[in-house]
């Protein structure tokens, strides 16, 4: 088994996701190899890749490849693989990995698995693990020929780094014409307004539970003193207490903080995959049958109410 | 007693019918437009793609795109919701022997079948009445049925289009000449967020409508072509999931009676379905008339009573739910038939045209042969300029028709309460349809008034494992909808207590909900449309659907 990891970056920096997949192709094959393709100085990213478990990193380096287009890449990786005889190729889901690996699928005819969260040897096949029917089972999937294409799920696998070095092996192709045609005419930025959930070490969420929008002030006092940020639930975006960009759940950020503290959430299956790989969970909660005591760490049956402020009494206290 | 037809939403077809606005160069051009990938609208794609293959030079013709296939859905069969048990004959009648209906992905043919009449604690086996026999049927998954139908459609020709949804009629000399998409990146006040899309016009030969039930652009050329019954149509709301189970079920099983009461001033009209599919899984599903009255009746909850019953629960046993679904039936049969199932350009089809025989619970096969008719009909009409009227010719000869007639006072029989209904829908099919009561009045599902008996102090707390809650049941319908797009339910928004409180019931998303009672006696109704899994319930009971953005919505796979 040859593997190639594509490696995605935003210019100066390495995206987490593939390093995570690099993680993954090392328990898989020995000898991992990665291809890194960007404008002027993107070579300079090839060692970090080595850090992180690449023995080989193939660079394509030039002005044609400073916009994140999908076409030139797939020039690349086709003749990547080609030369290199690779027969597993892993991409970590974004949504320009998306577009070179259904291209790639295209151009080489080859088979691709795609939203996988695992991907394992058994009985000396390769067998890809894909959830199903909402994530509640995982489906056994397959190649039935090389190479076999796989896009990961992303954030599937933390990137590990591993202080190795890798061989860096530059890469030229002549670019098809059809993969000058397209431009990028504009670029623009969804503005979220206040600090990122994303990052953020610390969450507290407040839900409807909080009674009314005035007592959000519980949740903000509390972040302020965790040195967190505030989150919401749906039904408090939907009541115009708080901004969609605020929500945390399914159908609104998903978010894995140190500390997540919940205040008068219930719980719904929706909230909970968008926080349930959070390090700690700490819900408070009136209602001792509120689903989110199923998947808490720390379980308060209390008012919000009265418990918050003495808690922030408390930790202020032990601040200062 | 309210009524929820006194409180009606604030919605005007005209609003959604236009004259194409696209300049000439920007709209797309097909020659055939087919709305909605199920049953009728894939089949309709399949017949047309046989026939453009057959006649090149009418295919020539036809410009660049002959056929085109809008779906709201993520792909063909993600909207698509049923029992269900299938006919083969239109199936048949629409591969000829280029398909085997063994080859179809689905579970083979009934094995066995019991009806049951249940009580609180027993069920006591009768047997199957004339129109539950199912020897010789299939059992699908209307969901799979629909994704390999689209691939079939792919094959033939048709350019899918999916995440489209239909949201205006475009007319122009009193002609329909396509469809305008809904705009994509809204945001919840209608303001254009930095990915937004606006609509395109599809501009068609011919248009054929096969939206399914409560399809909206089909409502839309019903009131603008002047198409509707006499008899108002009427809908049963049908809530289901779907188990993998680890003892094959090597049956299908009906039920009437228990949780629903038989009194008929109840108007609990329906019953259950359990089907097998495959050894390793099952689907059980619940359907009520929304011609009842309760404001707390919840088909949902009912079907988590239902499984509560001992000798349902043994069938779930060890087993773990792994999909939901809701979606509405149109019921009304054959005396809710539009006045034509075509306008000058625009073709009706399937459930959108209300072609369901619900005592013998069948429609797919109706489905395909009507989709199958119209493309025969928009073909022959596109090649040689004959009249559209054919389809209704077509339709009026063929086993819809005759099935419909035969069944068409049945369901006002049941009014009469569940054992004189009984036995009236029993002369009626035993008769070929020989025996009628056809002068019963029948009213809109909205006409009803309300009444309240405590009715959900009976429903289970669930307990996450037999029993759900709406919240958790939406998301095992793999719904996923942006929440900050504008809202697509068009509801009067203050209202009576009662009325409020039968859409709170109503909705097995858990859409609505009710404030507290004002100084003018009526509450203000909060919403959560992105729980919306657009079963078409609420338009039945005094709202109205439209189409939110394309691709929202459940994710069905296996209902």
């Amino acid at each position: 088994m040859s593997t190639l990891v594509f490696v995605e970056h935003n210019g100066d920096e390495l995206c987490r996701g593939p390093l995570g997949v690099l993680a993954k192709a090392g328990e898989l094959d020995d000898d991992v190899a990665a291809v890194l393709v960007g404008g002027i100085e993107v070579k300079a990213l090839a060692s970090e890749v080595g850090t992180f478990g690449a023995a080989t990193v193939h660079v394509a380096e030039g002005d044609v490849f400073t916009q994140p287009l999908a076409q030139p890449r797939i020039d690349v990786l086709a003749h990547v693989v080609r030369e290199g005889g690779y027969d597993t190729v892993l991409f970590s889901n974004s949504v320009l990995a998306a577009d070179i690996a259904g291209g790639l699928a295209a151009r080489l005819d080859a088979g691709l698995n795609w939203d996988l969260v695992d991907i394992v040897r058994s009985d000396g096949a390769v067998v890809g693990k894909r959830p199903a029917l909402s994530d509640s089972l995982l489906v056994d999937v397959g190649w039935r020929s090389t190479p076999r294409l796989a896009l990961m799920r992303a954030g599937s696998f933390p990137a590990v780094e591993k202080g190795g070095q890798a061989q860096v092996h530059d890469v030229s192709v002549e670019l098809a014409s059809h993969s000058r045609a397209a431009t990028v005419v504009d670029r623009v930025v969804q503005a979220d307004s206040g600090p990122s959930l994303e990052g953020a070490p610390a969450i507290v969420t407040g839900g409807m539970g909080l009674g009314a929008p005035e007592h959000f002030s519980l949740a903000e006092d509390l972040a302020e003193v965790l040195g967190g940020v505030v989150g919401a639930t749906r039904a408090v975006v939907y009541a115009g207490w708080r901004p969609h960009s605020a929500q945390i759940g399914q159908t609104g950020k998903t978010v894995a903080p140190k500390l997540y503290v919940a205040l008068g959430v219930s719980g719904a299956v929706q909230h909970k995959v968008g926080m349930q790989n959070s390090e700690t969970i700490v819900a408070i909660n009136k209602d001792p049958r509120a689903p989110i005591f199923e998947f808490c760490d720390l379980a308060v049956v209390a008012d919000v109410h009265t418990i918050v402020p003495e808690l922030l009494e408390l930790l202020r206290r032990r601040r200062s | 007693m309210a009524r929820p037809a006194d409180y009606p939403p604030p919605f005007r077809a005209s609003a959604f019918v236009a004259e194409p606005t696209d300049p000439v160069d920007a709209r797309i051009e097909v020659g055939m437009l087919v709305v909605g990938a199920g049953p009728a609208g894939l089949a309709c794609a399949i017949r047309f793609g046989q026939l453009l293959e057959e006649d090149p030079e009418t295919a020539a013709t036809l410009g660049d795109v002959p056929l085109a296939v809008a779906e709201q859905g993520r792909h063909p069969g993600s909207r698509l919701l049923s029992g269900v048990i299938v006919r083969p004959r239109a199936i048949r009648r629409l591969f000829g022997d280029r398909v085997r209906i063994e080859d179809i992905p689905g579970y083979g043919p009934v094995p066995a079948e019991s009806v049951y009449v249940m009580t609180r604690t027993r069920a006591l086996p009768i047997p199957p009445p004339p129109p539950m026999r199912n020897h010789g049927n299939f059992i699908f998954s209307l969901s799979r049925l629909g994704r390999w139908l689209g691939e079939q459609a792919e094959d033939a020709g048709a350019m899918v289009l999916p995440e489209t949804s239909a949201r205006t009629l475009l007319v122009s000399d009193g002609a329909v000449v396509g469809v305008r998409t809904g705009d994509k990146g809204r945001g919840p006040e209608g303001e254009e967020l930095r990915n937004f899309e606006p609509g395109s016009d599809i501009v068609a030969g011919i248009t054929v409508l096969a939206e399914g039930t409560q399809g909206h652009l089909t409502g839309v050329a019903l009131d603008h072509f002047g198409l509707r019954p006499d008899r108002p149509q009427v809908w049963e709301l049908a809530v289901k999931e779907v188990w993998t189970v680890p003892t094959p079920l090597r049956r299908i099983i009906h039920t009437m009676g228990w949780p629903l009461r038989s009194a008929a001033k109840y108007r609990e009209f329906g019953g259950s379905f359990i089907y097998p599919m495959g050894d390793d899984m099952l689907t059980i599903g619940m359907v009520v008339g929304l011609d009842y009255r309760d404001s707390q009746l919840s088909v949902h909850d009912l079907l988590q009573e239902f499984k509560t019953h001992p000798k349902i629960r043994a069938l779930l046993q060890g087993g773990e739910r792994v999909e939901w679904g809701a979606k509405t039936i149109p019921s009304g049969g054959f005396h809710s038939l539009p006045k034509r199932l075509h306008a000058p350009g625009l073709l009706l089809c399937g459930d959108g045209a209300g072609m369901v025989n619900i005592p013998t619970l069948k429609g797919v096969d109706y489905a395909i042969e009507s989709g199958r008719l119209a493309a025969e009909s928009a073909f022959a009409s596109l090649k040689g300029g004959r009249p559209l009227s054919s389809y209704d010719d077509a339709v009026g000869s063929s086993f819809i028709s005759k099935d419909l007639y035969e069944v068409r006072d049945m369901r006002q029989a049941f009014g009469h309460g569940f054992f004189m209904g009984g036995a009236l829908a029993s002369a009626m099919t035993v008769s070929k349809g020989r025996v009628s009561i056809a002068k019963m009045a029948s009213e809109a599902d909205d006409q009803q008034p309300l009444i309240h008996t405590d009715r959900a102090a009976r429903y289970p707390v669930p307990d996450g494992a037999l029993t759900f809650d709406k919240l958790s049941s939406v998301f095992a319908s793999g719904n996923k909808t942006r929440d900050d797009q504008p809202n697509h339910i068009v509801l009067e928004r203050r209202v009576p207590p009662d009325v409020a409180e039968m859409w709170v019931h109503l909705c097995p998303a858990q859409v609505y909900e009710a404030g507290p009672v004002g100084d003018d006696g009526l509450v203000s109704v909060q919403m959560a449309p992105s729980n919306c899994v657009q079963c078409g319930a609420i338009s039945a009971k005094g709202g109205r659907l439209t189409p939110p953005e394309g691709g929202s919505g459940p994710e069905y796979s296996l209902t």
